[in-house]
């Protein structure tokens, strides 16, 4: 606190003054939209007033103002001097812990919510995107190259498990390899004339590729279906047995000796996902003190630098693309035999928004905090159905208010996997 | 021949209305580097307000003149311009000197607030004016194709060359079009020359949301329907202008906006309309893979 | 209430206050997002059908009470829904509205024993082998045809193009059009498609004068429909547009002003018209709410689940499902009888013209 803040008049004056001002900017900004309001009446627009609405908003704005100035002072004067602590040995320990407990509670969740398909589906979806967070993770987090059409993959790879399996009568596993490869081989297409691009262009580019992916898919009927999407998506068996009442064969519950329960299937496809995902983690955090991976940090940090050290920057960028794209194709054949029906309106933008989103929120690079920031972003608008309209409302909200409060994501991990020194780099 | 002269005039005025949108992004990303991904919801908003001052006009019995016109065109630009301030206060300002991503995120957050605020606060039907002019001028008929241009068409090219020009002069020759490209240039320089900053960040927001608030307003003016969602691919498409012009050059997103609006008229005029967005994208790749920094923009020179 | 809490109730932990005393029902469709308006519909449908069987006594003795689900039209966002729905132990549901959301989500309702009364038109969401699904709207295959057909006998000597914006529904409807109108002898002389959410078609409307199209058939939604009626105005177009169900909305005629005289529809037999459905017309206009579109609709489904289960005697799949296939029930959009799809036995469509500001039967 500076001495000028000190002999300043009465901090309550002042925050009067404050929450004032910004009343009156906030009961502006509400006038047109929340004081007045247009509706139909005859079949023409009239205009409608809602002063009590309006005067209702002026004052939570008044008053959320005035709490909001008491709690952020209140706070500022509490912390005086932390300062804020580089990464320390205490961190990773606690970042191990953390990560060792999550792992125990995903295995668990299906012994306490065994027969609630809500959580068991909800963890399951958080699992894909926990995964789809993992594979940009490595474009974007590791390598630095910013790409707004991550769903593109993704959708690659649904597509091709749906057309693999209901036109060939591919399995799930014989499909995921083959969905993967063909993944990867559309990260390299699309990585390959854009190597010469930096930052921003790059992301209109990819913006563009995920679009061109779902305008064809969209319109390519005698392929993919166009708006109808593909149904009748084989869902994956328990080798070989089947999640079914009755069946041909052997049945998953029959070869047990079980009661029929539609939840087997539940579980055994959020047991795959969470395989899944840990074999994303293991392989991502494998790479990452791989040659290949430190040259994706090198490459976030300097470009340049990177080329005048002789690190070849075409291959390092079409590794990273690859292994981006392909673990999104992966996601993509769980996707598509979950849900056992795919359209092209599950792989917009918004999609590939939300999954950039996960990794900046948690912290460019971090895979715990892809964990969080997908939990956040998946949980957050299912406990909001509650507030029904005001959901997305919220949503976006949060996501403001998130990146105001922890500007560099929700666990922050930025300083390289492999140092030289460890001793020394522990204590900066 | 006719045919074609008409579609030209349709691209024309769907690339105007693109082009200032464009001009807000191009504008946001050349002085602080990042996407502005909200714009769209400005423009969004800006479209609402004007309809809504038509509607009070219509309330107290004034018709669709001229006055009433410019009564739009103000109380829009106000209102979107201190929406675009806020914005900024509230989503990026925080934000100064954290990691790039962050204002993107907080910007996507901001995007979907606003289209759900709208969406509560007005309902999701959606919103009309009936044609304000009805009728065209007669441009050429010696053609078995008569070419025409709609009077509001007439209106949207004609106001946003008005709105164009008197833009380029406030950057070329006012004051705080010097201290906006100084800002652009090296913002810490600019800091230590006495330049406020944080203001002409500000007013450079609020500028961006008053071309987009002006773009809203045509938008009413020619197509006279608007709903929440219409921020979303307007954004998306102006984006792509600021881009494939060079973002950072405001000439460039113009010529980006018109570009794609010609495009996309053409392609729906000769081939087919579904694969207009695609042919849209492939042109940008095509553009950036010959010219990396689009068509005006600046090389990108980096220092070591 | 703490975070905590809220999350735990999320979660569906904790069981309902009074578990089972109500029937519950959900309702699930588009209450936000871009087709929102429709979602509205179906909310004050089911509430106003809730509210009036509530008054007489409930079913069985029972009151039904209405659980949203709010799926954006959004086929992952359905699936969770269905999922909460399923978990909150809902014994019927009245949804989803877009095909592409009721596809995945009926099959969590199989799963659960849930059957469902929805208003997709998409033929898929019958043709899937489910036994769940009662459709109380005709398919879009049924009216396709029944607009191709009447446009090849009304227009014969018109140009007539055919347009869709690219959704399940409209290419699906536009396709049937098109089927029906070659097999009449018809051809169209343009099948393109649009993107909705866009609201610049003056390219599309300048090629169209350009062909001398003088007749539309439009597989869409309403709003792309007055866009394209003004924007053919505006080149001196005197565009004809017949479409489907969808443009029951009078938003529509806000939008296109005179124009919307302009517009042909087809549409179940009007059921402000039907007899049985006036008092209740009656009721939804005195609570100032125009009973179009998916209203009434809304309110049959609720009134379907009230006889059924009366019939049935309670609403277990394996009672109520034979009730539902053989039974005949009286709503407010007619009677209703299902086939062994559990598609409509008899879904007449009419067709519809708009004028100077309301619908009535073409001539």
């Amino acid at each position: 606190m500076t001495a000028a803040a000190l002999a300043a008049p009465s901090p309550l004056a002042l925050r009067l003054r404050d929450a004032l001002a910004v009343t009156l900017l906030g009961g502006l900004l509400a006038l047109p939209f929340i004081g007045l309001v247009t509706v139909e009446e005859g079949g023409a627009l009239a205009v409608r007033t809602r002063w009590s609405a309006w005067a209702m908003t002026l004052a939570a704005i008044f008053f959320g103002r005035l709490a909001l100035r008491a709690a952020l002072d209140a706070w500022h004067t509490r912390r005086p001097a932390r300062k804020r602590a580089a990464f320390s040995s205490t961190d990773a320990v606690l970042r191990r812990a953390a990560g060792t407990s999550l792992l125990a509670a995903a295995l668990l969740l299906p012994v306490f919510f065994g027969d609630n398909r809500y959580v068991i589906d909800t963890a399951t979806t958080l699992g894909i995107y926990v995964m789809l967070g993992w594979g940009l993770n490595v474009v974007v987090g590791l390598a630095g190259l910013l790409d707004l059409g991550y769903v593109a993959f993704y959708a690659v790879g649904a597509y091709t498990y749906a057309l693999l399996s209901t036109q060939f009568g591919w399995s799930f596993w014989e499909a995921l390899p083959a969905a993967g490869a063909l993944a990867a081989l559309f990260g390299i297409l699309l990585g390959y004339p854009v190597l010469r691009l930096r930052g921003d262009y790059l992301a209109i580019v990819t913006l563009g590729f995920g679009e061109i992916i779902r305008v064809v898919l969209l319109n390519w009927t005698s392929f993919s279906g166009g708006p109808n999407g593909i149904g009748g998506i084989p869902r994956p068996s328990f080798f070989g047995l089947p999640f079914a009442r009755s069946a041909e064969g052997q049945t998953f519950h029959e070869f047990f000796g079980l009661e029929f329960s539609p939840m087997h299937r539940l579980i055994f496809l959020y047991y795959l996902i969470v395989t899944l995902a840990l074999l994303t983690h293991a392989l991502v955090s494998r790479l990452r003190v791989l040659p290949t991976g430190r040259a994706w940090e090198a490459l976030r940090e300097d470009e340049i630098a990177c080329k005048s050290l002789g690190i070849n920057t075409t291959t390092v960028k079409l590794s990273a693309f690859a292994t981006g794209a392909m673990l999104a194709g992966f996601a993509g054949v769980f996707f598509a035999a979950r849900q056992g029906f795919i359209s092209p309106e599950s792989f917009t933008f918004a999609e590939s928004a939300t999954i950039l989103a996960i990794v900046v929120l948690g912290g460019m690079g971090s895979q715990l905090g892809v964990v969080l920031a997908a939990a956040v972003l998946v949980v957050l608008p299912e406990v909001g159905r509650q507030f029904a309209d005001y959901r997305m409302l919220v949503f976006g909200a949060a996501m403001v208010t998130i990146m105001a409060v922890r500007p560099m994501g929700l666990l922050a991990r930025r300083e390289p996997t492999v140092r030289l020194n460890p001793a020394r780099s522990s204590a900066p | 021949m006719g045919y074609a002269l008409q579609q030209l005039i349709n691209g024309l005025t769907l690339g105007a209305t693109y082009g200032l949108i464009a001009i807000g992004y191009t504008m946001v990303y050349g002085i602080i580097g990042m996407i502005n991904f909200a714009h769209g919801e400005i423009y969004m908003i800006g479209a609402f307000l004007s309809v809504l001052t038509y509607v009070l006009c219509t309330a107290l019995g004034l018709g669709p003149t001229p006055l009433v016109l410019l009564a739009m065109l103000f109380v829009s630009i106000a209102f979107t311009a201190l929406y675009g301030w806020a914005v900024e206060r509230i989503a990026y300002r925080p934000l100064r000197g954290a990691p790039r991503l962050a204002p993107l995120i907080s910007a996507i957050g901001m995007s979907i607030f606003l289209q759900n605020y709208v969406q509560l606060t007005q309902g999701a039907r959606i919103k009309s004016v009936p044609p304000l002019w009805q009728g065209s001028l007669s441009l050429w008929s010696a053609d078995d194709f008569p070419v025409t241009i709609g009077w509001t068409q007439l209106t949207v090219v004609v106001v946003t060359l008005i709105v164009m020009t008197g833009f380029a002069w406030m950057i070329t020759r006012t004051a705080f079009g010097r201290q906006q490209r100084a800002c652009e240039q090296d913002p810490k320089m600019a800091a230590l020359l006495g330049i406020d900053v944080d203001r002409t960040i500000s007013l450079t927001f609020i500028i961006g949301a008053a071309l987009a608030a002006v773009a809203g307003m045509m938008a009413v003016l020619q197509y006279g329907v608007i709903d929440f969602t219409i921020g979303f691919i307007a954004g998306i498409k102006a984006f792509t202008a600021a881009v494939l012009g060079g973002i950072g050059s405001i000439p460039g997103a113009m010529l980006g906006g018109l570009l794609i609006g010609l495009v996309e008229a053409f392609w729906s005029a000769y081939l087919s309309p579904e694969y207009k967005d695609v042919a849209t994208f492939s042109i940008l790749v095509l553009v950036l893979l010959f010219r990396p920094t689009g068509l005006l923009g600046k090389p990108d020179v980096e220092k070591v | 209430m703490t975070p905590l809490r809220t999350l735990v109730l999320a979660a569906g932990l904790t069981v309902p206050l009074l578990a089972h005393a109500d029937w519950l029902v959900g309702v699930a469709g588009p209450f936000t997002g871009q087709y929102a308006s429709a979602g509205d519909q179906i909310k004050k449908g089911a509430e106003a059908a809730a509210a009036d069987i509530n008054a007489k006594g409930g079913v069985l003795g029972q009151k039904i009470k209405l659980e949203y689900g709010d799926d954006a039209c959004d086929p992952k966002q359905a699936v969770a829904v269905a999922n909460a729905l399923v978990n909150k132990k809902v014994q019927f549901v009245h949804g989803h509205w877009c095909s592409s959301s009721t596809i995945p989500a009926s099959d969590i309702y199989n799963d659960a024993d849930i059957l469902m009364a929805t208003v997709s038109t998409n033929p898929q969401v019958t043709e899937r082998g489910l036994k769940n699904i009662f459709r109380i709207m005709g398919r879009d295959d049924q009216q396709g045809s029944v607009i191709g057909q009447w446009i090849a006998s009304k227009f014969k000597d018109k140009k007539v193009a055919v347009l869709d914006d690219k959704s399940a529904y409209g290419k699906g409807l536009a396709d049937e059009i098109a089927k029906a109108m070659k097999a009449a002898g018809k051809e169209p002389v343009l099948r393109e498609s649009i993107t909705a959410g866009e609201k610049d078609y003056s390219g599309i409307v300048t090629r169209l004068k350009n062909a001398g199209v003088d007749v539309l058939a439009y597989g869409g939604y309403h709003t792309e429909v007055a866009l394209l009626l003004r924007q053919a105005d505006q080149v001196g177009l005197p565009l004809v547009v017949v479409g489907g169900d969808t443009m029951t909305n009078s938003e529509l005629v806000t939008a296109a002003g005179q124009l919307a005289d302009r517009v042909y529809f087809t549409f179940t037999p009007d059921p402000r018209k039907n007899p049985q459905a006036a008092p209740i017309v009656e009721r939804f206009r005195a609570a100032k709410i125009e009973p179009e579109g998916y209203v009434l609709y809304a309110y049959a489904a609720l009134q379907l689940f009230e006889q059924a289960v009366t019939q049935a005697g309670g609403v277990e799949r394996a009672k109520l499902e034979p009730v539902l296939r053989r039974g005949k029930f009286d709503t407010a959009i007619g009677t209703l009888e299902f086939d062994e799809k559990g598609d409509l036995k008899k879904p007449a469509f009419a067709v519809y013209k708009w004028t100077g500001g309301s619908y009535d039967y073409a001539e």
